[in-house]
């Protein structure tokens, strides 16, 4: 057991949180805590592009960007906000491009870009080449980069450390407690500023495109210390992930031209997105393969629906493709030069989570009262720029954004204030006891068990298409596996590394965001963007143009509030594509 | 179909020495090992350690040796290893437990070959420019994960831990050959030393290895030679 | 510990300069010499001597030619440097006591000395009687 003090901390080591620690460690002590080694973060995963109106390949403004976002939102974004992305987008991206990140380049030496869903030119015309990319591992590269950065300028690591408690008091975050899952240990990180950038929750589901890390935990943290989350009820599921697998196959597999086809090999998108087609929003596609589905179009009658490539040739595939192309054969044993891939809807990214400020300071209320010293960049985070639905490559612009912004504040306030004492000295201990209390326990619950239960009832009920019984039906069984959940037992005792405890923990995390996203769906009598309630068909702007806030009491129920929507330049309108 | 997994444990609170666990376990045609991984822990024996993150070969998290041959875990189809499966964590890097491995030393090499871009010079307002050609050039070494499946199949690297490793030498060809890199001088020297490139023998068991097939004793021979030429 | 593995390689990049480079360099170049000239001396011995005739008489006739001679002492120092490097390269590699490696690799360079001198003696040296 150990205490570490430090300026700033960063909790998670993806995009945003290796960009806030590059910034923030030039001013201020920092340190790094990621449960896994950096290069394993999810990011990495990111394969289509990082969208920023540079213009290199047509005429592009960072004005028909921040429409498309906004709009591609279901106006839900925060304008001011998206406006913050739209702008230091084409910024953030040169400087990327300066620390090493290898683009694809167009023959005059620029950053090469190419088509992707939901972007136009001139609001809405037509798609535009927006999306700046490094074959078809984007994020792979962005990764990469920031981490190699991170290494050159010397950031501290605490590798493999699993943070499982902030210290906020009276307002304040102090710093967090992490568990050392080498040895065990548990240690207290004093700090001046933290900042959870601890990415989605994708695991919630059963057939999704994250990784078994994603386990939602700097958001379950947060909702347990009674800081609110941000509209829950948004969670994306990609149009195209591997059936029954949910590996993503990328928007720009669509971007470079290919097409979905159902069972009658008709290109069902002309139908419902006239103009955008294949390339419209991702939520507006994914419903209407599961539409195709349900009407008996999906392959054989089974479900899911073909993208097809193979008009594209071999020449493109291998170079602009190469990572799905592999997917396919691998997992398919498919070439998709010559056969379409399989794919169905898979869950994918959360709009949703800790809501902050276009600094990346996490805030409480409608008023945006700050919990001081406290940041959230990234998935986790819900600034909000991607209001209702999030279009591709927005997410690592997200990133790299406002983990820049962030970076910068938390590294300045640091630098203005004081250390602040721990006042509650039996913080490590009752984390300790908890953790106990999950080794020791004798019940006869399994973690894989409720796991697979929680999975497949958000994926009956909680998915693309909702209704108010199915949500009610969600939150029942919720409560019941958060019940049975106290009497799990894990099998592995040990202390080095005892992954079986981390799961148990992790579970933990997941059931609490399940519940706060069956409840907030659940509540929000509306269908907008990614929230799609078979009960609630239309856009309800009157009532619901409106940010939810959940937040848990502290005798464990919960309650709703409610945050503007911030609107500066686009009024609200029916959305086409 | 059924079956059976043979995995090399390995608990330090409890074993003095690895032993062998034998598992049997139902799966589906499209599975690969790491469900059967996945299966054998949640199910049968939550005990069992290995490292594992996005499930479809792009973290790096699960390499393995795999029926002998350094693998992700994620990558390869049971049905292409069926019956029976021999799981045994990586050679050449310390065990931690079971499947973990210690990646230290790993990390270790990397860091020492300076894997960033290096260049002092003001940068341009916009992006720096580089030809489709010049990108190509470096293209493959981009690829790596870094997942040490390369550096831990090479008998070189068994023999003597000293020795830098194909994957640092990767990252390091990654940037020397990158035309906005300035550092090729420096990395080309350290490469240079006997525990450097000259520690390879040519053995080719990292391009086997390597998930992301990347021509690494390719990319090995291309520094060899440039340090060769920036001699001549 | 691993940090100061880095700076220990970096070291002994300064310490041993180009050494590794010209030994990896000189077995490329001195294999594929070998190959040839090798093959030829094959060649000759089977196909142009044949391998029945060769005795002392044969060889000492064929010795009156100095370019033979040059030939064949080329042959000697490219075999035998390039096998001496080679057996250098599986010490460094398989033997770790370092006891042990300096030992054998004294024995290998005193050896490598000794037999090509020796070589090379005979060849200058030797009159038909």
């Amino acid at each position: 057991m150990a205490y570490f003090q430090y300026d700033c901390i960063v909790v998670g080591a993806g995009g945003a949180g290796l960009m806030a620690a590059l910034y923030a460690s030039r001013s201020a002590s920092t340190a790094v805590l990621s449960k896994l080694y950096p290069t394993r973060s999810h990011t990495g995963a990111a394969q289509g592009g990082i969208g920023a109106a540079l213009g290199n390949v047509e005429e592009d403004h960072w004005e028909w960007h921040m429409y498309d976002t906004i709009k591609g939102s279901d106006y839900l974004g925060d304008q001011d906000a998206i406006e913050v992305l739209c702008r230091e987008a084409i910024d953030v991206v040169i400087e990327l491009e300066h620390m090493g990140l290898p683009f694809d380049r167009t023959p005059e030496g620029k950053i090469a870009q190419r088509n992707f869903g939901g972007h136009t030119r001139n609001y809405g015309e037509a798609p535009v080449k927006r999306a700046c990319h490094a074959a078809d591992r984007t994020g792979h590269m962005i990764l990469q980069t920031l981490y190699q950065q991170c290494i050159k300028n010397h950031v501290t690591f605490f590798d493999e450390f699993q943070v499982l408690d902030l210290i906020v008091e009276d307002g304040v975050c102090k710093g967090c407690i992490a568990y050392e899952i080498a040895t065990g240990e548990i240690h207290t990180f004093h700090a001046k500023a933290v900042m959870l950038a601890t990415g989605g929750w994708g695991k919630c589901w059963s057939v999704t495109s994250n990784a078994f890390t994603l386990t939602g935990d700097g958001a379950a943290i947060c909702l347990r210390n009674g800081i609110p989350l941000e509209d829950m009820e948004f969670y994306q599921f990609h149009p195209t992930g591997i059936y029954k697998l949910g590996i993503l196959i990328t928007e720009g597999v669509r971007g470079e031209g290919g097409v979905l086809r159902n069972n009658l090999g008709e290109r069902f998108m002309e139908r419902y997105a006239p103009t955008l087609k294949d390339l419209a929003s991702r939520d507006v596609v994914s419903r209407a393969i599961y539409l195709e589905i349900r009407e008996g179009r999906g392959i054989d009658g089974k479900e899911y629906v073909h993208l097809d490539a193979t008009h594209l040739g071999r020449e493109v595939i291998e170079k602009k493709l190469p990572e799905i192309a592999d997917f396919v054969r691998t997992y398919l044993g498919l070439d998709p030069v010559t056969q379409p891939m399989p794919v169905q809807p898979t869950a994918h990214y959360a709009m949703g989570g800790i809501p902050t400020d276009v600094d990346a300071r996490v805030i409480v209320d409608a008023q945006n009262t700050p919990v001081y010293g406290l940041y959230a960049a990234g998935e986790v985070a819900c600034v909000s720029v991607h209001g209702a639905n999030r279009l591709g490559t927005n997410s690592l612009v997200d990133l790299v954004v406002f983990g820049r912004r962030g970076g910068r504040h938390m590294a300045a306030f640091a630098n203005e204030i004081d250390l602040q004492p721990i006042q509650d000295r039996d913080r490590e201990k009752r984390v300790r006891d908890q953790l106990e209390r999950l080794l020791s326990g004798t019940g006869k619950e399994k973690v894989a068990t409720l796991r697979k239960e929680m999975q497949k009832i958000m994926m009956d009920n909680v998915s693309v298409f909702r209704t108010g019984e199915g949500l009610q039906e969600a939150v029942d069984k919720l409560r019941e596996l958060k019940e049975r959940y106290q009497h799990i037992s894990v099998e592995d005792k040990g202390k080095q590394f005892n992954q079986d405890l981390m799961e148990a923990v992790e579970l933990g995390n997941l059931l609490d965001i399940a519940e706060a996203t069956a409840l907030s769906a659940l509540n929000r009598t509306e269908s907008r963007g990614a929230h799609s309630r078979e009960d609630y068909p239309e856009r309800d702007d009157k009532n619901w143009l409106k940010h939810t806030l959940i937040r848990r009491q502290e005798d464990g129920s919960y309650c709703f509030d409610y945050k503007p929507v911030v609107i500066t330049k686009f009024q609200p309108a029916e959305r086409k594509y | 179909m059924e079956v059976t997994v043979r995995i090399k444990r390995y608990d330090p609170e409890k074993d003095g020495e690895p032993w062998w666990g034998e598992y049997k376990v139902e799966v589906d045609e499209t599975d690969r090992v790491l469900d059967a991984l996945h299966y054998i822990k949640w199910y049968q024996d939550g005990t069992l350690t290995f490292r594992r993150s996005c499930g479809h070969g792009i973290c790096g998290s699960d390499a393995m040796r795999i029926n002998g041959y350094n693998r992700l875990a994620c990558k390869v189809l049971i049905r292409d290893v069926a019956p029976v499966i021999t799981v045994e964590p990586l050679l050449g890097l310390p065990v931690i437990k079971d499947l973990v491995v210690d990646m230290e030393p790993f990390f270790a090499h990397y860091r020492a070959v300076m894997p960033w871009l290096i260049n002092d010079e003001p940068p341009p307002p916009r992006e720096r420019l580089q030809s489709p050609e010049e990108r190509e050039l470096f293209d493959d070494t981009t690829k790596c994960i870094l997942c040490a499946a390369c550096t831990t199949s090479c008998p070189a690297f068994w023999l003597r831990g000293e020795y830098v490793g194909p994957a640092a030498i990767v990252q390091a060809h990654r940037f020397i050959f990158d035309s906005r890199d300035r550092g090729a001088v420096q990395r080309l020297e350290i490469l240079n030393a006997p525990d450097g490139v000259w520690r390879c023998r040519t053995i080719f068991n990292c391009t086997n290895a390597c998930p992301r097939e990347i021509e690494i004793t390719k990319a090995i021979a291309e520094v060899k030679k440039a340090l060769i030429f920036s001699r001549l | 510990m691993f940090e100061s593995l880095a700076a220990r390689t970096a070291h002994q990049a300064e310490r041993s300069g180009n050494f590794e480079l010209w030994a990896w360099f000189f077995m490329r170049v001195s294999g594929v010499i070998l190959l040839l000239m090798v093959l030829f001396h094959l060649f000759w011995m089977h196909f142009v001597i044949g391998v029945e005739n060769i005795n002392f008489a044969v060889v000492a006739e064929r010795w009156e030619n100095p370019l033979w001679r040059i030939y064949d002492l080329f042959l000697l120092i490219f075999a035998w440097t390039h096998g001496a490097n080679g057996m250098r390269y599986i010490i460094e590699d398989y033997v770790h006591a370092p006891g042990w490696r300096v030992t054998l690799k004294t024995v290998l360079l005193l050896l490598y000395f000794a037999l090509i001198s020796m070589g090379a003696y005979v060849i200058f040296t030797f009159r038909a009687p």
